[in-house]
């Protein structure tokens, strides 16, 4: 399943290329990539449109294509993201209750197993297994940092 | 999944003649405040001696401020006894562990001679209430927080606000009823008029990824000529010339508003987007809002009908909304009920919690 992180990778790149913070994602079913992204967060001024989120809309598009049974399909779903998903992502994974998260490097900001523990809070347990390629995805978000956020406006400096 | 695009909703509502609603008092706001805020405070057991002189004292406070400094938030002595370290950091004996923490030959004989077990409190006190408890323990040091004390008394607010908040509680509840059979709904204000920016609805939570909340983000930034999601909802359209914009609000809440006579003072709209890289010339007290201009829900309030779940909760964390108002506890509430996510240190965005109580 590692192997798909270079498809992820790959949906990096292209956020990256879009101006975008630098996570991609592919949801994997049956050995087959069903839903693939990258983040979206600037082009739709929407902070939620992570990478996981693009995926979980074409899974639920790919569905009702397929007219296939969406909680099962999700069930059967290993997603591969190049950075630990965020507590929001997180969340919602876990209420899809997905098979598996594979991530590259950690999210020691807003992760959803560094920083608080998502499947105690919503309750249910799934696999994930950090740290697949995580150099490579770590320097794409380095690389991004270094530059601003084009759409950001600038931090506020810290009082005291 | 969601019912944003149902036909039941999307046939207009009965025009109502409602007559200008009383303020609620029945209703009352909240700050949903972290555990260290909680009045009930936690006492531990420590190891305590009674020094016999104050030659003694002022050796054994010497070296323990530097070979155990605990209880930064207690005054060290009192009555010239003095706190040695929580019982539970102690494996074999008190000797022992003052031995391994290097504390001298005679101040540890000084120690040793008079030792009791004492409660006192594990952490410093933030509200006076917490404060007057502590004390009655073990004198404790204590920094008056005034903002901190106004949302816990409510003293936050001003009577206009209140009553604006309360206003707020009672849309929702209207929203949610007449117009949306009964789900869950959204309102994003500008505090600064205020003025509505934009209002949603979302099936009942666990549906699925399409919350209310989620929703409501998006129609945020519909209002930022954004917005990712796909609806059979009408949203209305702007003046040409218009200085603010009302594309945040599907058409079909907008008209319902329209007809309440009891809104007729409401105000609806958002700031544009501002170009220019250059912060408009504001005080420096301003926040991010008046000084760039709107992006993502910096500096906006979100009522909410339903607590948040832990999903929403966090794409309010990522959206920089400014106050979270809610009505009704959810289980899977993660502001208040299940998790308190706005007292996570380590996030790099903390909004306020309100709720609305009975």
């Amino acid at each position: 399943m590692a192997a798909f992180m270079e498809d992820a990778l790959v949906e990096a790149r292209r956020a990256r290329d879009a101006g975008e913070v630098p996570v991609g994602c592919v949801f994997v079913h049956n050995d087959k990539v069903i839903a693939r992204g990258g983040n979206e967060v600037n082009v739709h001024r929407n902070a939620t449109r992570h990478a996981e989120f693009i995926c979980i809309d074409a899974t639920l598009a790919y569905c009702r294509e397929k007219r296939l049974p969406a909680r099962q399909v999700f069930s059967e779903i290993s997603v591969v993201v190049t950075v630990e998903p965020c507590i929001m992502c997180s969340a919602a994974l876990h209420t899809l209750a997905v098979k598996e998260i594979i991530y590259g490097c950690e999210n020691d900001r807003f992760g959803g197993k560094t920083v608080i523990d998502v499947a105690a809070v919503v309750g249910q347990r799934i696999n994930i297994t950090g740290g697949v390629r995580s150099e490579e995805a770590m320097a794409l978000l380095k690389e991004f940092y270094k530059g601003d956020n084009p759409a950001a406006p600038p931090v506020a400096k810290k009082k005291k | 999944m969601d019912n944003n695009g149902s036909t039941d909703i999307l046939s207009p509502p009965a025009a109502k003649k409602v007559k200008t609603q009383p303020p609620d008092d029945s209703l009352d706001i909240k700050a949903v405040l972290s555990d260290e805020y909680k009045k009930d405070i936690t006492l531990i057991q420590v190891h305590s001696s009674q020094v016999e002189t104050k030659q003694q004292l002022q050796a054994v406070i010497q070296e323990l401020a530097q070979k155990l400094p605990h209880f930064q938030h207690l005054k060290r002595v009192h009555d010239r006894s003095v706190l040695i370290c929580p019982t539970a950091d102690i494996k074999d004996t008190l000797e022992q562990h003052l031995k391994l923490h290097k504390i001298s030959d005679n101040v540890l004989e000084a120690l040793c001679r008079n030792v009791h077990v004492v409660q006192v409190p594990a952490s410093c006190a933030r509200l006076r209430v917490q404060y007057e408890q502590m004390i009655k323990y073990w004198p404790c040091k204590f920094h008056p927080d005034k903002y901190a004390e106004s949302l816990h008394n409510g003293s936050n607010f001003t009577a206009s606000q209140r009553a604006f908040h309360k206003r707020m509680a009672q849309l929702l509840r209207s929203l949610s009823l007449d117009v949306n059979g009964g789900q869950p709904v959204g309102i994003c204000v500008d505090p600064r008029n205020p003025s509505i920016v934009a209002i949603a609805a979302g099936g009942s939570s666990g549906s699925s990824h399409q919350h209310c909340a989620m929703w409501l983000v998006d129609h945020v930034a519909r209002s930022q000529r954004g917005g990712a999601w796909q609806t059979q909802l009408q949203f209305v359209e702007d003046e040409p010339s218009t200085t603010s914009t009302l594309r945040g609000l599907p058409r079909l809440y907008y008209d319902y508003l329209q007809q309440q006579e009891a809104c007729q003072d409401l105000q609806f709209g958002a700031e544009l987007p501002r170009r220019g890289e250059q912060p408009s010339a504001v005080d420096q007290q301003a926040d991010n809002l008046s000084k760039y201009g709107p992006y993502l829900c910096t500096g906006y309030d979100v009522y909410l009908l339903r607590e948040p779940c832990l999903m929403c909760a966090m794409a309010l964390v990522h959206s920089r909304v400014k106050r979270i108002f809610f009505l009704e506890q959810s289980d899977d509430g993660a502001l208040a009920t299940s998790f308190q996510l706005h007292s996570v240190k380590e996030l790099n965005h903390h909004y306020e919690v309100f709720q609305f109580t009975t």
